[in-house]
């Protein structure tokens, strides 16, 4: 099974998923019997780095535009994967959560881990807007997003939505957070 | 098309995934002449409810546009639902045929969707925006 997780930068989609790593590294020796799939969590903007797999760098955002179909290619036999990254919803996957944030909570998170106001800004503004929740249910449909709300959880609270996500223990949902009051 | 600028407005439609809300300005920006308030903002079901909900909200925008002696609106659309490229999503579209169909004088169309980026973004094009 290949599991995007998706979502706005600064929803927390790094921090919670290497939580879930170290879960399902500790259910791979665990002698209860969890039912945890054997899943290899992938950061994707790490292979992006590290291969080069961008085709320009976008200039005024600081920012490496993805080439998503060498970054395809290389996931290709990669196929118990969790896929971390806001692109990861480009692939293709059997499962999109998408992790959202209060925009004025996510831009503060934003600016604390260090980015600059523009891109602080234009990401909560993107997220008021849901363009990535937008795009997952475009591209994998109502039936396969798995919308997580993380403003008031804790990261552990998230990795767990993740696991309940890879286990089946909840079912798909999209749109059920409204952040338009929030544009600036 | 009316050269007279000062006929001319901006409408600013924001379409997310269901909502679509929309604020009309000067040519500047700097003034307000009408808006859809919270109240009229229309929640919509993503399904058959929401193009219409979005018409609705034009036209009683509209109105207030033209009592104010605008005639003719420049568009810009911010959000996955204004994806003109593409397929649109329900609320920008449905929102610039109720103007038009309520006598307003289309300008200038423009997506400014802004593009969730870290390290890295998508193409242009790709997811749409
Ligand atoms: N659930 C959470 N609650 C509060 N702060 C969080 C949470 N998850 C992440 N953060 C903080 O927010 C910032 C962005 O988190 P990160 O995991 O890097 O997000 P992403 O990978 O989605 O861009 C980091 O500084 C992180 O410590
Ligand atoms: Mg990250």
């Amino acid at each position: 099974m290949r599991v995007a997780v998706t979502g706005t930068p600064g929803t927390g989609k790094t921090t919670a998923t290497e939580l879930l790593e170290s879960r399902l590294a500790d259910s791979d020796d665990a002698t209860d019997d969890e039912l945890t799939p054997d899943l290899e969590v992938i950061h994707l903007n790490r292979v992006l780095e590290d291969e080069e797999l961008y085709t320009e760098v976008d200039a005024d955002r600081e920012s490496k535009v993805a080439d998503l179909e060498a970054l395809s290619e290389w996931l290709e036999g990669r196929d118990d994967i969790v896929i971390e990254s806001h692109l990861a919803h480009h692939f293709d996957v059997d499962r999109v959560a998408v992790l959202r944030c209060r925009p004025d909570t996510l831009e503060d998170r934003l600016l604390e881990r260090g980015e600059t106001d523009a891109k602080a800004a234009e990401n909560a503004e993107s997220e008021a807007l849901d363009v990535i929740l937008s795009e997952a249910v475009e591209e994998h449909g109502l039936e396969s997003v798995y919308e997580i709300e993380t403003t008031e959880r804790e990261p552990a609270g998230v990795a767990d939505e993740l696991v309940a996500v890879v286990t089946d223990e909840r079912e798909p949902s999209a749109g059920e957070v409204d952040y338009m009051g929030y544009l600036t | 098309m009316s050269q007279d600028d000062d006929k001319w407005g901006v409408a600013h439609v924001h379409a997310s995934f269901n909502n679509t809300v929309m604020t009309v300005t000067d040519l500047t920006g700097a003034e307000t002449i009408a808006k859809s308030s919270g109240g009229t903002a229309v929640k919509q079901n993503r399904d058959e409810a929401s193009p219409y909900a979005a018409m609705q909200m034009a036209e009683s925008v509209a109105e207030e546009v033209k009592a104010a002696g605008i005639t003719g609106l420049h568009v810009r659309v911010r959000g996955p639902g204004g994806n003109l490229q593409k397929s649109p999503g329900p609320g920008a579209q449905a929102t610039i045929r109720a103007l038009a169909r309520s006598g307003i004088e289309i300008g200038r169309i423009e997506d400014v969707t802004p593009i969730p980026h870290d390290g890295s973004r998508a193409p242009k094009g790709k997811g749409g925006y």
